[in-house]
């Protein structure tokens, strides 16, 4: 049975919402994944340039895996950051770009914009923007994009079919996804499915 | 369902225990959950 059929979208995408909210705001708190620099160095990320981005930058990074692991992004590439959060990822994409390239992180969360559009212009980082959207729906043209990452997001879509179909439309022909999730080893029951507490925590 | 939404030459990486020793651990445990990479390429 598909998933859309068993959590309301709206439900969950206020309750995603509230928790995100709280870790761009609480990026400390009693969250049930680990956060921040000790969660970036558990997943592999480099510690030379995590060492060089502002705590600002780093302190709500939630992710469960590190999309750049298989492939690092090439230099004037475009890249599309599905659930951007606070920016991490956008920003090490940034680095990985140069001011040749650009990177546009969406995020649906206003808490976790509002701190990701700070650290940029504190980074003075003019090639990464951040919209307000949703990963099924983005505010991005046709094709635009060389490269989409994501990090822990699609997860909390129910309907994943969309999220992917909408990361090909913006992907140009020949483009990259790479992306860091979890996926589960034993069968999922379907009461647990549709417990909206156990997609957020 | 990446191939089904015209991805292909798809990788996926080794297992990273995400959830270890954070408070969401044992929810993580009950269904095997952990995070891995994945790199596929738009037709």
């Amino acid at each position: 049975m598909p998933d859309e059929l068993l959590v309301d979208v709206d439900t969950l995408r206020t309750q995603v919402r509230e928790k995100y909210r709280d870790v761009a705001t609480d990026p400390h708190g009693p969250h049930h994944f680990h956060t921040g620099r000790p969660l970036a160095s558990r997943l592999g990320y480099s510690d030379a340039i995590v060492d060089d981005l502002p705590d600002r930058a780093v302190e709500s990074f939630a992710g469960v895996g590190n999309p750049f692991s298989l492939r690092t992004i090439e230099p004037g590439s475009r890249v599309v950051d599905v659930g951007s959060g606070a920016g991490f990822d956008s920003f090490i994409a940034a680095t990985q770009v140069g001011t040749a390239g650009r990177v546009i992180g969406i995020d649906m969360t206003p808490e976790m914009l509002a701190k990701s559009r700070a650290t940029a212009a504190h980074l003075k980082f003019d090639h990464v923007e951040f919209r307000e959207g949703l990963a099924e729906s983005m505010p991005v043209d046709d094709g635009w994009a060389d490269v989409v990452i994501s990090n822990g997001v699609i997860n909390l879509c129910v309907d994943k079919q969309a999220v992917f179909a909408e990361i090909f439309r913006v992907l140009r022909p020949g483009g990259t996804l790479q992306f860091a999730d979890i996926a589960n080893g034993r069968p999922v029951p379907i009461e647990a499915v549709r417990d909206v507490d156990l997609w957020t925590g | 369902m990446l191939e089904d939404s015209g991805f292909e030459q798809i990788t996926i990486g080794p297992p990273v225990d995400t959830f270890r020793g954070a408070r969401g651990e044992a929810n993580a445990r009950s269904f095997d959950v952990y995070g891995y990479a994945f790199l596929a390429h738009r037709t």
